[in-house]
């Protein structure tokens, strides 16, 4: 357990880093980089492009440390939001190398992400994980493709080969419950800290 | 073009970042002016960020971390010498709600304006060099067109000679005595022409530059007795022309000499004869 993320909240981490505090960022780093490399190793199947990506997420950070506004939303989503937006312009950067090799990316998946354990997050893990159970299976499909590929609702429904409209509706149907359901956890669900 | 309805719908999708490119370039749009949708996508976002806590956690390699404080160190080397702090106030007009932009709308990275500068700067060089060698060759066209002005001036001068000189010739009593190269300038040759009144005109072929300080002077010979004309010096092809007014003592049969003289001119000649119309 590391002791002094939970006495420094977020929000004051960032705008440590926007007064260009550089331990500021190594806290959030440490914070942080299990969710987000997991996230990313998720999204690219690789940890070197995973890494690589890591990088320009925590540099993006530093330069833009002041921009975050917290009348907005909570900094783990800032930071999640920015990191899987990287990683889904790599993937589809990657994509367009690779098409033609056709690897077997499906076998690699499996052993690419190389699980540790995360104590800091595990409460929040089953939440989120509960809350994806408790879905159908086609909209948990179609969440999973939107948030991890970063395909579009059109894109799915060629994947799917469902029609347009009702992967649009299994969508909504998707993210409302999950609002739902994360909403009845307390305000400072996430990394806002003390205040 | 759909309403404030239609757009709440599109939002949970927006959140995700599903919705197809045009359809999140109009929910852009009215993003704009609507903070109620504004307020409602900022919950959707917080929503889709928890689906990042499926992913399993994974560790990075240790020195990723001494990675990223170099990459940062050498931003601030680089933001401090290029004065690139502009990139987020920019950044922050664009994204003040926090949202960090669809990945289709992503493309510009950040090595985008650095090439931008690169090529911004090739063009300008390349501006320069052609507003110079525009400078060049302006300045060379100047030339020309003063040194071809110089020699219009100079073609109608001689135009308006010759004009004179048939004038003169023409009218009633004139009269054209031929000059000859004597010795000096055996291949030398001139004319003179003058009428009743007096007025003359001559008009010298094939005479050598006058060396420094020295001019060509008309004579009038008038009973053996030289009487001073004007003094002239030639052009670059030899040629020389002069008006003068004859002395009165000299309107019967004048004999015409050229000598080489003083600038000024003198009152007897001194110098060697180079043209005569005499024996």
């Amino acid at each position: 357990m590391h002791a002094e993320p939970a006495q420094t909240s977020d929000i004051d981490l960032l705008h440590a880093i926007a007064r260009s505090e550089e331990g500021a960022l190594t806290a959030l780093y440490d914070r942080y980089r299990l969710i987000l490399f997991g996230l990313l190793v998720r999204i690219l199947n690789s940890r070197e492009e995973a890494e690589d990506v890591l990088q320009e997420v925590f540099l993006q950070v530093w330069r833009r440390a002041a921009d975050f506004d917290q009348e907005r939303g909570r900094p783990f989503t800032w930071l999640v939001t920015l990191t899987r937006s990287r990683g889904i312009d790599r993937l589809r950067v990657l994509a367009a190398r690779q098409r033609l090799t056709d690897s077997a990316a499906l076998e690699v998946r499996a052993e690419a992400s190389d699980a540790v354990a995360d104590t800091l997050h595990a409460e929040q893990r089953e939440i989120i994980a509960r809350a994806l159970a408790s879905l159908p299976a086609e909209q948990r499909g179609a969440l999973r493709l939107a948030y991890f590929e970063g395909l579009t609702q059109s894109e799915i429904a060629v994947r799917l080969g469902s029609p347009l409209g009702t992967v649009k509706t299994r969508m909504r149907a998707g993210m409302s419950t999950l609002r739902e359901l994360l909403a009845d956890q307390p305000q400072n669900f996430f990394g806002s800290g003390p205040g | 073009m759909a309403g404030h309805e239609d757009y709440k719908e599109m939002l949970a999708a927006h959140g995700l970042g599903a919705l197809d490119v045009e359809e999140a370039r109009t929910l852009e749009l009215h993003l704009r002016d609507c903070a109620d949708c504004g307020q409602e996508l900022d919950e959707w976002k917080a929503t889709a960020a928890m689906l990042a806590l499926e992913a399993a956690p994974a560790a990075p390699s240790e020195q990723l971390k001494d990675r990223i404080i170099d990459v940062v160190r050498n931003d601030v080397a680089e933001s401090k010498s290029s004065g690139s702090t502009v990139e987020p106030s920019a950044a922050s007009r664009r994204e003040r709600t926090n949202v960090v932009s669809l990945p289709t709308h992503r493309k510009v990275s950040s090595g985008i304006p650095s090439w931008f500068a690169i090529a911004a700067g090739l063009v300008f060089v390349v501006l320069l060099g052609s507003l110079y060698v525009l400078w060049r060759q302006n300045k060379a066209a100047r030339q020309d067109l003063a040194r071809l002005a110089a020699q219009v001036q100079e073609t109608q001068q001689q135009v308006a000679r010759q004009r004179e000189v048939i004038e003169l010739v023409n009218a009633p009593g004139a009269r054209v005595s031929q000059l000859a190269g004597t010795k000096e300038v055996p291949g030398a040759h001139g004319m003179v022409a003058y009428d009743t009144s007096g007025r003359a005109i001559l008009m010298a072929k094939g005479l050598p530059a006058p060396p420094a300080g020295k001019a060509y002077q008309l004579w009038f010979i008038a009973g053996g007795k030289p009487l001073p004309g004007k003094v002239f010096t030639t052009d670059a092809s030899g040629a020389g022309t002069l008006t003068d007014s004859m002395p009165s003592a000299a309107m019967n049969s004048p004999i015409f000499a050229i000598t080489l003289e003083p600038a000024g001119g003198v009152p007897a000649p001194t110098g060697a004869i180079y043209l005569s119309s005499g024996a």
